[in-house]
């Protein structure tokens, strides 16, 4: 039996561990996609949880611009612009 | 959590730190909200977006305040410092759930802000005096470091006297030496204080305050259940 999996959108969020401040406005916006870890680091929970709208509403909302939007069908980044990360 | 659109009301200078900011909802005209709560401002045209605890109270629905410390000069600053009356801004809300829980098993509420943490708590304590007429014991600690910096002092005065279960100290760190008040940090305050029973504690303000205060509690006995915290950064 083959299953099928589905996406909502086509954009891919990630998080730079390294930039994130426990600020939780991504998860705040979209938290069927991200969540704090133990470390109160952000991170992807699922890519699917939210519309691509509010994936990018969340990456916008990082004070520090630690989350990464990628659009899957082009290869382009779509947040944070570039030579601004 | 839903987008808005509000504009510009009113601008209040309280000092040279700290301004006040006045937006009217103008699509849709109704925000329901909890005191605590924070909104997200899209602040550039690029889509940055900051974070800001709402100021006032939640029975104003067409409305809302934000209380900002301009002297970092960050990007939001930035754009509210240059934002004129009328202006039209891109708001979520609300968001957060740094709240006052309704059945949260404690006698006594003690807030402990510094700088501009005491945002949310303006909000949650008028809303708990105010509309929903807690009996039980408020205390808010607030620390600052000069006294030119504080603000709203009419307001808590006013609510001092008025609510005889509320209890206002300020606490500075570089007091004058008229100051009769609390000096140092808000964590010297609270263990000049006698820590009061079964309390409930609301921390806001820098990373480390909260990092303090909550070891500082824990250590004293107080479950982890009864810290509830917000960071601002």
């Amino acid at each position: 039996m083959s299953t099928q999996t589905k996406q909502i959108g086509k954009y891919k969020v990630e998080v730079i561990r390294d930039k994130c401040i426990s600020a939780a406005s991504c998860v705040a916006i979209a938290p069927k996609v991200f969540a704090l870890d133990e470390a109160e680091i952000a991170i992807i929970v699922s890519q699917d949880g939210h519309d691509d709208e509010t994936k990018l509403l969340a990456a916008q909302s990082c004070p520090t611009m630690a989350v990464i939007v990628t659009n899957t069908e082009t290869g382009e980044r779509v947040w944070p612009p570039q030579g601004e990360d | 959590m839903h987008k808005y659109i509000a504009k510009l009301e009113e601008k209040l200078q309280h000092n040279v730190k700290y301004t006040q900011f006045s937006f009217e909802l103008i699509k849709p005209q109704h925000l329901e909200f909890q005191a605590g709560q924070y909104v997200s401002l899209k602040v550039s045209n690029k889509g940055e977006r900051r974070s800001y605890s709402i100021c006032s109270t939640p029975d104003n629905q067409h409305q809302f305040d934000l209380i900002l410390d301009l002297s970092p000069g960050g990007l939001g600053s930035q754009f509210l410092q240059q934002l004129e009356f009328g202006e039209e801004v891109e708001v979520l809300a609300p968001m957060g759930q740094f709240l006052v829980p309704e059945d949260l098993p404690a006698d006594h509420l003690v807030f402990v802000a510094t700088g501009s943490g005491i945002a949310p708590f303006k909000a949650m304590i008028e809303d708990q005096l105010r509309n929903k007429q807690d009996q039980r014991q408020i205390t808010l600690h607030w620390g600052m470091r000069h006294p030119e910096d504080l603000f709203w002092l009419d307001e808590w005065e006013k609510l001092d006297e008025t609510f005889i279960n509320f209890h206002f100290h300020p606490v500075l760190s570089q007091a004058p030496p008229a100051w009769t008040l609390c000096r140092g940090r808000v964590i010297d305050c609270l263990s000049i204080h006698a820590r009061p029973a079964n309390a409930a504690y609301f921390l806001c303000g820098n990373q480390t305050m909260i990092a303090d205060v909550s070891r500082l509690l824990i250590g004293q006995g107080v479950g982890k259940e009864l810290i509830l915290t917000e960071k601002f950064y």
